[in-house]
């Protein structure tokens, strides 16, 4: 119940996966630089956030962490305004049940987020209230969040 | 009318998918199919959602057909097996090969490029009528099609059922 790319092939001989190419999809990155730089109005971005945050809350929910959650490994399938998300690279994804390991997917991505967009404070506040409003674990979750953000602080 | 792909990534190989409505010999079809004597995998058309489903686990088939780690014994067995989401060979041929009472068969073959396949060996074998591929989702049974790959309504919001069933074939012997 997660949008990612169909796996088309699995090749155990040379290790390969086949995946389904989103043609024409942007990077939620690409999207929010392009929003921000044309200056268009942020509201929409808010609402991205929204989705951003339905789409974690239901993938802990599944117990899966993602492992390297960034605005460039979710993609927009086109049209960018139906904000359509898709889940990518899975590389270093693992199943946990466990509020630490969720805490930390959302710590990497709010750092990742901070770092590339500017001002952006208010957006993942937004992808926050809509995580915690659509997990049904998600209080645990972001209490450990609070507790990582403590940490990583010099 | 048939439908034919060649491979991406095995150029040398074309599928070419015939569909025939109005079946009147299916018990013999699946004799001969039983037998041996028919160059082409019978399969069940009502558990095809779309032609892409066939080329998924045929490439599947092909590949392993060249490694030598087929888990049955033909080509065109194992194209029967790659379509069913679980590893009971007995069950993927009762439930995706064709049936004494089918009156619609979906017939895959698998061909080198070179050769201009002879189409009339098959089809002169079939007492029914050759349609496009474009009805086939007419004769799909969705419903049990759902069931037998356990697709829950969750991933329907996401994705098509093509996908769904695409990434099961695909990934079946990973889990």
């Amino acid at each position: 119940g997660i949008s990612a790319p169909v796996v088309y092939f699995v090749d155990y001989a040379t290790n390969s996966i086949y995946l389904e190419d989103i043609v024409g999809s942007t990077t939620v990155q690409d999207h929010i630089n392009s929003v921000q730089q044309s200056g268009n109005d942020i509201s929409s971005l808010l609402v991205l956030a929204e989705k951003m945050g339905e789409l974690l809350a239901r993938m802990h929910d599944e117990d899966l962490i993602h492992g390297d959650l960034t605005t460039s490994n979710i993609l927009l399938r086109p049209p960018t305004e139906k904000l359509d998300l898709v889940l990518i690279d899975f590389g270093l994804s693992f199943i946990s049940g466990l509020p630490e390991d969720k805490g930390v997917d959302l710590y990497v991505l709010e750092k990742a987020f901070l770092s590339t967009h500017p001002d952006t404070e208010t957006m993942f506040k937004a992808l926050l209230k809509t995580y915690a409003a659509t997990s049904k674990k998600s209080g645990p979750v972001i209490k450990r969040l609070d507790e990582v953000r403590l940490r990583g602080r010099k | 009318m048939e439908l034919t792909h060649q491979l991406e990534l095995f150029p040398d190989c074309s599928v070419i998918l015939l569909l025939f409505n109005h079946l009147k010999n299916a018990a013999a079809l699946r004799k001969k199919a039983m037998e041996g004597s028919i160059e082409g995998a019978l399969i069940n058309p009502t558990m095809i959602v779309d032609p892409f489903q066939i080329l998924v686990a045929a490439n599947k088939a092909v590949h392993l057909h060249k490694i030598g780690k087929m888990k049955t014994r033909t080509l065109y067995a194992e194209i029967i097996f790659s379509l069913s989401p679980n590893n009971n060979i007995s069950d993927a041929f009762k439930k995706f090969g064709i049936s004494d009472s089918d009156t619609a068969v979906l017939i895959v073959l698998v061909v080198d490029r070179e050769k201009t396949p002879n189409l009339e060996d098959i089809t002169s074998q079939v007492e029914g009528q050759q349609v496009s591929l474009d009805e086939l989702p007419q004769l799909t049974d969705t419903a049990k099609v759902k069931k037998m790959y356990k697709v829950t309504p969750q991933e329907e919001k996401i994705g098509t059922l093509l996908d769904s069933i695409v990434c099961r074939i695909s990934t079946k012997d990973v889990l």
